[in-house]
């Protein structure tokens, strides 16, 4: 009696070997798939900060403004990885915890987490598993800080699928989390963040 | 959007024959004469086979491939020879050019099939990519919409039309909505499935009247027959023309007939 | 009017509020995903024709990509498993749920598991599953079935919902569709934490690097794997792409087709187990591969349609769909990949399906919108003339036969015969032929006047 496995595998050679001829793999070059540009900008920052505009995404490369930012939506208490902890201690008024606690879960208003990377030509946000300290702390707050370094934006999507490595965990995060299923009416936040800020280190 | 699937390097040359098509050789005479107006005055040299029918699609659309195999298999017959051959519809060439080819997949006589496939043209796609006109010289005062049936899809003939009805002097061709959108005709389908095939007719005549026309025009008499036979229901004022009526009218019009 | 057909008589008979919302929300996708396309490529034609030749060429090579996953996602530290039939997946699930001692499962959306009905047969075995995509949830408390593959409530309007919100105890009726989002927000919170397992399916497999990919805009999936120790995706074989280059090609499409979206909110490329020094996440990854008849299709001459990447746009542009909805396809997949791919998914049961591939007037709008260029008409007339030759008597049923009308066009002297006597027509009234085709056109349209034999003579005597 065969496995599953042996069962699959034969009947894959049986529906293809009376084939005549096999289509071969199309060569496609990465210039296919890059977006349109929806202007003209002067470096990869300025790019990203359009895209993620565009994709409902805030651009903020200011602690100041990032601390009004969380003070105006009431989001002073969160989450922060411990190694980004020196870098938004500075946050005045703002205060966090760098370890993740499941109980406080509806009580941490901000997760501030490391990106890997941007995508100027979408305005995406990338994080994996090695970069990011809790996965929880960048899902489940209303707001998600991603830290991204300016030397790691890239501008297409086909770079930053160069960059994959073997991390088991990638998240490309283009905007709040967001669903249309009620009417087709677009409402922002569900089971993710409803606010996704990429704040640029220099 | 569609890929092209026109066969490509199709005859050209001004020794033709014509394929009336089934429905203007039972409903729609004029038409099948404006087409050999239009042509004649092109400075062809029409052959009309007496013994021509149909070119198969009604049986092939409805799964009967068996029955659409016979018609088909005749139309090469009676068409035989390799002048191009010219058809005022999209429909029945995609039908010879693209339909054929499917029925006749695990036939022997395939190839012959396929060279009949190979030497078919849509009237309008014809004479611009055929025979390489682009203006028309004729006169028509008119607003009109363009009804750009499915079989289109895939072909030249849209932008062959729109060239050539561009160049009329008077004709003002407005755009439609929702050009996508397919009438509700598909042949069998418009008499088995009534009522969504009426909902689309309506949709349809919406879109081709909207901007209050004079000549609403089309490629398919297929297409034709159903909304405008809902149009006639309604007792609706548009004048409704085969482009090829259009095309000939365009040259009295202008004393060129 | 009357008809023979099914899915026109749901048509005809479907409310109003249904319609509309089915008909809005179709057309408003295909406007977006015309204006997507149109901004950012310029050629947007190449893109899909290449996406489909790369599926066409995975699934013309199924058995090395296959091999190539397993082996990928073994070396990430995933098992892998593989289930012929429906009965074997759902036993896998059920086998790898006790296997960790899980009770409480939260999924993210698969058309999969809804054509294996895995929700109802893990419940009747005594485990708990919760919907988590909203609209999912929605259809779970329901006890209904999706609409359309992308946004499967389409059907559904607020009022409908709130009344369920306040029946299933989520607050007292309020239709705002925010308050409606926020509480399922607040409800499915709960339900992610309290799961020891969560399960997805996989819009994309890449065999290079032995990755799934899930392409959401929720947060769902990603909370799927964020709270408990173990993960199952659970995928057709038909989904590999050969690298993680070629996600690219494929990410960019699916969005922009389906909704008009440049990508989804979130695009997940899942490939093993957490990093062991991740706090959060699955200690476990399944992947278990289903085959449920997809090496009959692969088989088939239908083969092609294999290449679907679920992104929904032929359901939004077919004229068929937007009158009918989802619903009248009484299958898993509607539209028109519904109308080739569940037939064929039935198996034996096919007659039962066959008069799917009819609801449609194969005006091709489908292959034009189609990411991966599946040329569906062609599908469709190729299942058309198999329920002809198998006798399905459904497919059939409003068809009139044509033997008589192939007889009369291979024969030139009864086609003339026909052209003369087709004048009487001109002096009957032809609403009282009691044919059922004629009966069936001239409900809503009047026939033309018969002209048979009349441009023949024209010919013969000019000049």
């Amino acid at each position: 009696m065969s496995s599953d496995r042996e069962k699959i595998f034969s009947a894959i050679r049986a529906a293809l070997d009376p084939l005549p001829k096999r289509t071969a793999k199309p060569e496609w070059k990465r210039e296919l798939i890059v977006c349109n540009p929806s202007g003209e900008f002067s470096s990869l920052k300025e790019q990203l900060a359009d895209k993620l505009a565009f994709a409902s995404s805030r651009y903020c490369d200011s602690f100041d403004q990032l601390a009004e930012t969380l003070k105006a939506e009431n989001s002073t208490f969160g989450y922060c990885d411990p190694e980004l902890a020196p870098l938004f201690e500075k946050l005045d008024g703002i205060t966090f915890e760098t370890e993740y606690d499941v109980a406080k879960v509806n009580e941490y208003t901000f997760g501030i987490t490391k990106a890997s990377a941007a995508i100027a030509e979408s305005g995406t946000i990338v994080l994996k598993d090695g970069d990011t300290s809790s996965r929880m702390g960048a899902l489940t707050p209303w707001i998600h800080i991603a830290a991204i370094k300016e030397s790691d934006i890239v501008a297409t999507i086909p770079e930053a699928i160069d960059r994959f490595g073997d991390d088991p965990s990638i998240v490309f995060c283009t905007g709040p989390s967001k669903t249309a299923d009620v009417e087709g009416i677009l409402i922002e936040g569900v089971h993710g963040p409803g606010i996704q800020i990429g704040f640029i280190l220099s | 959007m569609s890929l092209l699937h026109t066969p490509p390097n199709r005859p050209t040359g001004k020794s033709v024959q014509l394929m009336t098509t089934c429905l203007c050789d039972a409903f729609y005479s004029d038409v099948a004469k404006a087409t050999v107006e239009i042509l004649d005055f092109l400075g062809c040299e029409i052959e009309l086979p007496d013994g021509q029918t149909c070119c198969g699609q009604p049986a092939f659309n409805a799964g009967d491939w068996a029955n659409s195999r016979k018609v088909i298999r005749h139309a090469e017959k009676t068409f035989s020879g390799d002048k191009p051959i010219i058809v005022p519809s999209g429909s029945c060439a995609a039908m010879i050019f693209h339909g054929a080819l499917l029925a006749f997949e695990k036939e022997e006589d395939l190839p012959a099939i396929k060279a009949f496939g190979e030497r078919t043209w849509e009237l309008v796609d014809y004479i611009v990519y055929g025979l390489g006109i682009t203006q028309w010289p004729g006169k028509f005062d008119a607003k009109m919409t363009f009804h750009r049936s499915c079989h289109l899809r895939g072909s030249r003939s849209p932008e062959a039309v729109n060239a050539l009805l561009t160049s009329i002097e008077g004709v003002d061709l407005q755009p439609i909505d929702e050009v996508e959108q397919c009438c509700g005709f598909g042949g069998t389908f418009s008499v088995s499935f009534p009522n969504i095939s009426e909902k689309m007719g309506e949709l349809k005549i919406e879109n081709l009247t909207a901007c209050k026309p004079d000549v609403v025009a089309a490629g398919d008499m297929g297409c034709m027959m159903h909304f405008g036979g809902m149009m006639d229901k309604q007792g609706m004022p548009y004048k409704r023309m085969h482009i090829a009526q259009v095309l000939r009218d365009s040259l009295k019009n202008a004393g060129k007939l | 009017m009357k008809s023979k057909q099914k899915i026109d008589l749901v048509a005809r008979d479907l409310t109003n509020e249904v319609h509309e919302a089915n008909f809005i929300g179709a057309k408003m996708k295909s406007e977006r995903r015309y204006a997507a396309l149109g901004r950012d490529y310029a050629d947007p034609d190449k893109l899909r024709e290449t996406a489909g030749l790369v599926k066409q060429h995975t699934l013309e090579h199924l058995d090395k990509y296959l091999e190539q996953a397993e082996a990928s996602f073994e070396r990430n530290g995933a098992k892998v498993h593989f289930a012929f039939d429906e009965d074997t997946a759902k036993k896998t699930v059920l086998n790898i749920m006790n296997e960790h001692g899980c009770k409480s499962m939260v999924k993210s959306k698969s058309m999969l598991t809804e054509e294996l009905e895995l929700l109802h047969y893990l419940e009747d075995q005594g485990k708990e599953v919760i919907e988590t995509d909203l609209g999912e949830f929605i259809l779970q408390i329901d006890n209904d079935h999706p609409s359309h593959i992308v946004t499967p409530i389409v059907h559904k309007n607020r009022r409908g919902i709130a009344k369920s919100f306040e029946r299933e105890g989520l607050g007292d009726y309020n239709d705002d569709p925010e308050t409606i989002t926020r509480r399922a927000r607040a409800h499915l919170r709960q339900k992610y934490l309290d799961a020891d397992i969560g399960l997805t399916g996989a819009n994309f497999v890449s065999a290079e690097s032995g990755r799934i990919v899930l392409v959401t805009n929720e947060g769902n999936a990603r909370f799927c794997m964020a709270a408990n120790k173990v993960h199952i995706a659970i995928v057709g074989i038909e989904k590999i792409v050969p690298t993680d280059q070629d996600l690219g090609l494929f990410l960019n499409l699916i969005g922009r087709s389906g909704t008009g979206q440049q990508l989804t909110v979130y695009n997940q490329f899942i490939g093993g187990p957490k990093l062991k020094d991740q706090p959060n996440g699955p200690e476990h990854m399944h992947v278990i591969f289903v085959d449920n008849r997809r090496t009959e299709v692969l088989a088939s001459d239908c083969r092609e349609i294999l290449r679907c990447i679920r992104c929904g746009a032929c359901l939004n542009v077919c004229p068929i769909y937007r009158q009918s909805g989802g619903h009248a396809y009484r299958s898993v997949y509607p539209g028109p990949v519904g109308a080739v791919l569940s037939p064929l998914l039935a198996g034996n049961r096919f007659p039962e399906l066959a008069d799917l591939p009819k609801a449609s007037s194969l005006c091709g709008a489908c292959n034009e919108v189609c990411p991966v260029n599946i040329p569906i008409p062609d599908l469709l007339l190729r299942l058309r003339d198999k329920a002809k030759r198998e006798g399905a008597k459904e497919a059939m049923k409003g068809t009139p036969n044509l033997a008589m009308w192939a007889t009369m066009c291979s024969q030139p002297t009864m086609w003339k015969a026909a052209l003369t006597m087709g004048h009487t027509m001109n002096h009957i009234p032809t609403q009282l032929i009691p044919h059922p085709s004629a009966m069936s056109w001239q409900g809503t349209r009047k026939l033309p006047k018969f002209e048979g034999g009349e441009f023949r003579k024209w010919f013969k005597n000019r000049k």
